[in-house]
């Protein structure tokens, strides 16, 4: 290996280092250093004069390597590397030593403060000395994208993307697009009806020119990185060509078989060939295959038989697609936690006990009762009804230890809607306490308990159970201090959200981690909250965390706006000090693979291969390779061990 | 002046880029004044903080050591922070085993907000450094 | 009490059927009573086989040992290879395989059972003889039978046996493809980390003089790296005269071989030695106890082993060598790991 040459430009930035730090002896001392062949100091390095200084050293000097004694790197080192590459050398041969914010701002002695300067001086021209000269890696880009979910949060982020000019691919499980807010009747705190909203954006989704839908498909395997990934779709057969198929319905009148309809959340039956909705996107029927008695004209064969516009098929096999695309939005949304885990409330068997979809259903005019509030054990008009807040979730003990979120809110709507269906009847909410952050939800809540006239009861129920028709409903008022008991004609339960199953499965599938909860976990808290850790991976809606329909758009449209920006460059630029493996070195332990958070490093005939679009340069593999078989480019093991050295002269 | 005075120890400080360095930025920025013991070392995570650095850092002349990362959660590499708590506790038990005083290896989370933090962390750390004065049991015996 | 004869047949059986290349097991040495490791490859050879107090070895070793052959002759068998593994052999094999080093179907282990015994320390037997010459020594319950030029003797097993194996409570091969013997996993002959806790019981100054006066009796002479199975890296990183070669070792590689330490078998170098292979082991180390027995100077390594093993069990509820499939103690993590110790 040649020796570096090595420029060292000390700034007095004005006096602000130069008072604690004796500028012209730490250029002195550089020049003492083995590598160093130019040294000089300047007033304001970062001035215009300053960096033409650098630029002229550099061509002047021959030299390969820069270090700029300075202030922060969060300030100037961008900068001074985009200086040093108009100089003609990789940006990444300069190093920042910062002697203003960690040494002269914070230290008075001179001395003292000069000797640090120093130290940390030789430090940076330690590791500039074994910098490799760097470029960034570009990578082409696949200009589609896949959503996963077909909810309001897929929606939206696949009709901004597609407006945008991206080609979309929305995949949905179920055999209709909307999620579960086509299932809910209004919507807080306005009270507009959710399918009013929602229909229009599923038509245009199913017309727009750019948008590929693919309803009861699931993903199955996917590789690749950002920029270039390869999803393996499956299509689950419907038997029925949507082409074909004109919603007649005559399918359905002739079907033998009644199986309960989980779009109505089992509130009432379907046939084994079933629409789910009549605003189903795409408009069209699908052959359960579990519940039909046979695809066999011999076992059954009347649907087929019945329709007039020949669009059933007995003979669809499951098919796999491969779709390439460059980033991935993830929007699988939320199930209800299952009444079926909650002890007190019975189980979920105690009859006239709904959890929140089902009492939405209720309210909905295209639901089981026609939009009629009517108790599904005897169809009469429940006159007292009591709404539970707070089930399954702040519950760290028994169920889930976060707040549900929407919870308070849709709570108060529910109790508003029923005041509204049934105006004599009471309403009783029982809550921990009203969480009403939100536009206009605060009112909403007040609205409900002033003028609706809801009764809000601060405590929680211990028990409920059947007894003489009714629900016995036993809990306790916090504020009175009373035990309460209500003999309910209906309760609602208002259950956490919990990640949908389909989001743990695409937690899988992509390899994208998941917080305590399940939820799909965020590239950082604060500040990449709807990316996921891997890069062209983003997340939108409830698959995240719990949030409401305002939200769940919102961070759509950030995804989108993401994945906008992400795919409207021709290459992706990705820093280069990316993981390195020694092979001499490496016996393939796996160790480095199970560290990595970006799951960038593979075993290949038994040694680690680091995928450098994947890995970020975070150093775990470092700091857990037993044998310093894998290190970070430019800032290697030599690298910290010869700055320790220069800290310690 | 007695000797005891004049000791300073000497500290080699591994920051991370992200939250620890920053921190220290943020020290500088608020003009807060701290002892000139430690030597910032910046890494990219306290998860790439490999137990040969710290023993190095020790059979090179350290004094102290110490390594500053992101709190719990905050980590921008999701979970280095993670890692380096696992290591950096065994290696700090293995230490205390062999008998070097267990005050000499430190370990912070210095969020980049944390300014005036970092500055404690150094000044607490120097002081309770100096009596334990120099440390020369992993310190490299070149005679 | 195991009859060696079943663990000979085996290794016979194996042999003559081809399912193996060849049996790593123990053989009488040439010292006195004392077994030898022994690779055999013809099953007339399975009748030198032995088994009793004196299979020191760990066997694990000579299974590295033959990858690396394998290696260097760029050779792939297609039979496995089969050892003769006690509980803490097995555990070891368990961390190779955890650790990629081969896979499970490259191996075919003869796990054979500790039971109530293990291995003796010679001290203490030569102690309880006064002077008699043992000519062999096999435990049987929880009796050492030795036979001497006088006859048979029975000690108390537990005055005889290595602190290791008074220690083990897995002293039965979990992984094995065959196993001989009772399984007496749990057997507590003596509490666990009973030298640890006593020595972690003094004070920080008695216990930096206790290791000052072991690391300055350090030469240096690698064996406890040597006998490890788990130092099985071509290069050792804080000592490089082994760097590897490879073809595509750049110049640069061979400019960056960093000197952690110093050479020279003094204290600091030493002492900075020994913390490094303690800190490479934790999570790896299964507690043979080979290279405290091996150490020429007697420096009790097993200290600092057991102690990274101790912390790894209570803080992180990790076991070394309970799972192939599980991942490694310092390239994972739990959230409530702790954390009180950071500012």
């Amino acid at each position: 290996m040649t020796k570096k040459r090595t420029g060292v430009f000390v700034c007095h930035c004005g006096n602000n280092i130069a008072a604690t730090v004796d500028v012209a002896r730490v250029v002195k001392e550089m020049s003492a250093e083995e590598t160093v062949v130019y040294s000089q100091d300047y007033v304001y390095m970062c001035s215009d004069p300053g960096q033409n200084a650098v630029i002229q050293a550099i061509k002047d000097n021959q030299l390969d390597s820069v270090v700029v004694s300075c202030c922060s790197p969060s300030l100037h080192e961008k900068t001074f590397r985009d200086n040093t590459t108009r100089a003609g050398i990789s940006g990444f041969t300069c190093e920042i030593a910062n002697i203003r914010e960690q040494c002269a701002w914070v230290h008075k002695d001179r001395d003292v403060g000069t000797e640090k300067a120093i130290k940390i001086s030789r430090s940076a021209v330690r590791r500039a000395g074994r910098n490799q000269s760097l470029e960034p890696i570009a990578v082409p880009v696949t200009r589609r994208v896949m959503v996963i979910g077909g909810g309001i949060a897929g929606i939206q982020a696949s009709l901004d993307m597609a407006n945008a000019g991206l080609e979309v691919i929305l995949v949905e499980r179920q055999a209709t697009l909307g999620g579960h807010m086509l299932q809910l009747s209004e919507t807080f705190p306005t009270l507009d009806c959710s399918q009013c909203i929602l229909s229009p954006k599923m038509v245009e989704v199913s017309r727009h020119p750019k948008i590929k839908v693919m309803t009861y498909c699931e993903v199955q395997e996917v590789s690749g990185s950002v920029g270039n990934f390869k999803a393996k779709i499956l299509k689950k057969p419907t038997f029925v060509d949507p082409e074909k198929c004109n919603i007649c319905d005559d399918c359905t009148q002739v079907c033998p078989v009644v199986v309960p309809n989980e779009y109505e959340l089992g509130l009432t039956a379907r046939r084994a060939i079933y629409i789910p909705y009549a605003q189903a996107i795409p408009a069209s029927y699908t052959l359960d295959e579990e519940a039909c008695l046979g695809l066999n004209p011999i076992r059954c064969g009347k649907c087929k038989d019945a329709c007039e516009a020949d669009a059933i098929n007995y003979d669809m096999r499951p098919e796999t697609v491969v779709e390439e695309v460059g980033a991935i939005v993830v929007a699988t949304g939320f199930d209800l936690y299952p009444q079926e885990n909650i002890a007190e409330y019975g189980y979920g068997k105690v009859e006239d006990v709904l959890d929140g979809l089902q009492f939405e259903r209720l309210c909905s005019a295209s639901g089981a009762t026609s939009g009629h509030v009517l108790r599904p054990s005897d169809h009469k008009v429940p006159k007292d009804v009591v709404f539970i807040q707070c089930v399954g979730s702040r519950d760290p003990a028994q169920h889930c230890a976060y707040c549900s979120k929407i919870c308070c809110m849709y709570t108060a709507k529910h109790a508003t809607l029923y005041k509204h269906h049934v105006p004599d009847g009471r309403a009783y909410v029982f809550y921990i306490d009203i969480r009403s952050g939100g536009k206009g939800y605060e009112e909403f809540v007040q609205r409900t308990m002033e003028e609706d006239g809801a009764i809000y009861l601060r405590g929680r129920v211990s028990k409920l159970y059947r007894h003489n028709g009714k629900v016995k409903v036993l809990g306790t008022d916090t504020l009175t201090g009373q035990n309460v008991e209500i003999d309910a004609d209906m309760v609602v339960l208002a259950l956490a959200m919990q990640p949908s199953k389909g989001t743990a499965q695409a937690a899988k599938v992509l390899k994208i981690g998941r917080d305590k909860d399940g939820f799909l976990a965020e590239a950082h808290p604060k500040l990449r909250p709807v990316e996921s850790v891997t890069a062209g991976i983003f997340l939108a809606g409830a698959a995240q965390g719990p949030k409401d329909i305002p939200e769940t758009v919102a961070q759509a449209g950030a995804a989108a706006a993401k994945v906008i920006a992400l795919l409207s460059q021709a290459t992706l630029s990705h820093a280069p000090t990316v993981a390195r493996v020694r092979r001499s070195h490496c016996t393939g332990c796996e160790m480095c693979v199970t560290a990595c958070p970006y799951h960038a490093i593979r075993l290949e005939n038994g040694k680690a291969v680091v995928n450098e679009v994947l890995c970020e340069g975070c150093g775990s593999c470092t700091a857990t390779c037993l044998r310093a078989a894998i290190e970070v480019k430019n800032a290697t093991q030599m690298q910290v061990f010869e700055m320790i050295e220069a800290c310690l002269a | 002046m007695s000797e005891e005075q004049a000791y300073e120890p000497k500290i080699v400080a591994f920051l991370c880029k992200w939250c620890s360095s920053a921190g220290s930025d943020l020290a500088g920025v608020s003009r807060i004044q701290y002892p000139a013991n430690a030597t910032p070392i910046t890494v990219p995570c306290s998860g790439s903080i490999s137990p040969l650095y710290i023993l190095s850092a020790f059979n090179k002349g350290a004094d102290g050591v110490l390594l500053s990362g992101c709190h719990i959660g905050d980590c921008h590499y999701i979970e280095g922070n993670y890692l380096a708590r696992r290591k950096i506790y065994l290696i700090k038990e293995l230490l205390e085993m062999v008998g070097v005083e267990p005050d000499r290896l430190r370990m912070s989370w210095v969020s980049a907000a944390e300014g005036a933090k970092y500055a404690q962390v150094v000044k607490d750390f120097v002081a309770d450094l100096k009596p334990l004065g120099p440390q020369d049991k992993l310190k490299a015996d070149r005679t | 009490m195991i009859d060696v004869q079943s663990i000979r047949d085996a290794a016979r059986d194996l042999l003559t059927r081809g399912e193996v290349r060849a049996v790593i097991g123990y053989r009488r040495g040439s010292r006195g009573m004392l077994a030898e490791p022994v690779t055999i490859t013809d099953p007339e050879q399975a009748d030198e086989l032995v088994w009793d107090a004196t299979c020191f070895h760990n066997l694990a070793l000579y299974l590295v040992e033959d990858r690396k052959a394998l290696a260097h002759a760029q050779r792939t068998p297609t039979l496995p290879i089969a050892i003769i593994a006690k509980g803490c052999d097995a555990r070891a094999i368990v961390v190779l395989m955890q650790e990629h080093y081969f896979k499970r179907d490259e191996v075919y282990i003869i796990g054979v059972s500790c039971e109530g015994g293990g291995v003796l320390v010679e001290y203490k037997l030569a102690r309880l003889l006064n002077g008699a010459q043992a000519l062999s020594a096999v435990f049987d319950g929880d009796e050492l039978v030795v036979t001497t030029a006088a006859g048979e003797v029975r000690l108390p097993a537990s005055e005889v046996m290595a602190d290791r194996c008074l220690e083990c409570r897995e002293p039965f091969p979990k992984e094995h493809n065959v196993a001989f013997g009772e399984d007496k996993t749990g057997r507590q002959l003596a509490a666990p980390f009973t030298a640890l806790g006593r020595f972690e019981a003094l004070s920080a100054v008695d216990r930096w003089a206790f290791w000052r006066r072991q690391f300055e009796r350090c030469i240096r002479c690698f064996a406890c790296r040597s006998v490890c199975p788990m130092c099985y890296c071509d290069e050792c990183v804080v000592d490089s005269i082994t760097f590897p070669v490879a073809p595509d070792t750049t110049a640069e590689e061979k400019a960056n071989r960093i000197r952690w330490i110093e050479r020279s078998a003094v204290r600091s170098e030493n002492i900075t030695y020994h913390m490094t292979r303690a800190m490479h082991l934790a999570g790896r180390c299964i507690d043979c106890g080979e290279c405290e027995r091996v150490c020429p100077v007697n420096i009790p390594l097993r200290l600092l082993n057991n102690k990274m093993e101790l912390e790894a069990r209570e803080r992180f509820g990790y076991e070394p060598g309970a799972s192939i499939g599980g991942p490694s103690l310092v390239a994972s993590f739990r959230d409530d790991d702790p954390g009180q110790f950071i500012r």
